[in-house]
């Protein structure tokens, strides 16, 4: 601590004086220079230690508090995350049942309603309207002989090399131009308005992400499904992706396929009719 | 004598009143901790040198506590904060090491 205001006693100012914490670090004399400042002053230290301990006080203080501060809000925080995951499953767990119950209560309505209906000769005819119409809809599951087209990545699996949803919605709707009464991908039933899309890395199928292989399962003759699909444009873009990409695809014929009923369907246009 | 009696009154007063330090507060209290560890550290250094002062204790303190906080409540103004409340805690942290290490060949002679 020897010399700490040398350089100003003999007036000379290094030029980096306002920024010498390196040099200061190196020459060991890091100290508040305030000390030696008033120590060549040679004030006799006289004050009362009122303020040194008030000083003293107050760090002790800060410390503690900010020690009390950490330890409590950790457990909130964690205990909120519990919370919310706990919750989450809660919910979860009602929303399946929910939609467990929603479904055997409309199972239990379409039967009552085909029950009804049998009864007169009328309701027999909109019975059978009503049940190709739920075929038309994806609104009931579809069982029959099948198409499968397998769609997969190319095997390095990079960048152009990926399924697109393009091509997905090109074979699909090669499928439906082939004659399909129902078309599913990776066991997700399509409607007249599900949309395929790509999010990100992956494709969504009514806003559900699949993973590949995508097995795109069409309903209907498979022989003369696959003549039509063949020949058709999506059948050349197939050939086209794996002589360009490697994008593996294949096309199998099925005996017996089920394929289930799209989610909720929603009635847009139609209205129930209130008596005036 | 008297001082360390300070640091245990407010030791003890943090842990019976359990203060609860504002939201807007939180963020400068730990670089507050830690620029006042460095003028406490630095005053034991000058009680060692035999040149304390307690005059020079208290405005270093204060000051350094209230100069950390403001450095980086400007830097959370300016959203530098957390690399400013860095520069601090480097900075005061060399003072800190400095001083004790001062303060340990003086009382070890080592």
């Amino acid at each position: 601590m020897t010399g700490v205001d040398k350089d100003d006693n003999d007036g000379w100012r290094r030029p980096d004086a306002t920024m010498s914490l390196l040099a200061d670090l190196f020459d060991g004399k890091l100290l508040d220079p305030g000390y030696a400042e008033a120590a060549a002053r040679g004030e006799p230290a006289r004050r009362s230690p009122v303020g040194m301990v008030v000083a003293l006080a107050l760090a002790g203080l800060l410390v503690v508090v900010a020690a009390q501060q950490v330890r409590r809000t950790e457990p909130a925080a964690v205990r909120q995350k519990n919370r919310l995951i706990t919750e989450i499953h809660k919910r979860t767990a009602e929303t399946d049942g929910l939609q467990k119950r929603l479904n055997t209560l409309r199972t239990d309505t379409e039967k009552q309603r085909a029950v009804a209906l049998a009864r007169s000769a009328e309701g027999r005819r909109i019975n059978a309207d009503a049940a190709a119409e739920a075929d038309a809809a994806a609104a009931r599951a579809a069982r029959g002989s099948a198409l499968v087209v397998t769609l997969d990545d190319s095997k390095g699996g990079s960048g152009e090399g990926r399924v697109f949803d393009q091509d997905l919605q090109i074979v699909v709707n090669g499928l439906w131009a082939a004659g399909a009464t129902a078309i599913g991908v990776n066991g997700q039933r399509l409607t007249a308005t599900t949309a395929i899309r790509t999010a990100g890395q992956a494709i969504l199928v009514d806003y559900r992400p699949l993973t590949p292989p995508y097995a795109v399962t069409a309903l209907g003759d498979p022989g003369r499904l696959a003549r039509a699909f063949g020949a058709g444009q999506a059948g050349t873009r197939l050939r086209e992706l794996r002589a360009a990409y490697g994008i593996r695809s294949s096309i199998r014929q099925k005996g017996s396929a089920e394929l289930p009923a799209a989610g909720a369907v929603q009635l847009r246009y139609a209205r129930e009719e209130t008596p005036k | 004598m008297i001082p360390l009696i300070g640091l245990i009154a407010g030791v003890a007063v943090g842990l019976w009143f359990h203060p609860d330090v504002p939201l807007w507060l939180q963020p400068y209290l730990p670089i507050a901790i830690v620029a006042a560890l460095d003028a406490m550290f630095g005053g034991l250094r000058a009680k060692l040198d035999g040149i304390f002062d307690d005059k020079v204790f208290v405005v270093s303190f204060l000051s350094n506590t209230v100069i950390a906080a403001l450095i980086v409540f400007l830097g959370d103004q300016l959203g530098v904060g957390s690399q400013l409340s860095t520069g601090v805690v480097v900075v005061l942290g060399i003072r800190i090491f400095s001083n004790v290490a001062a303060i340990r060949r003086r009382v070890f002679k080592a």
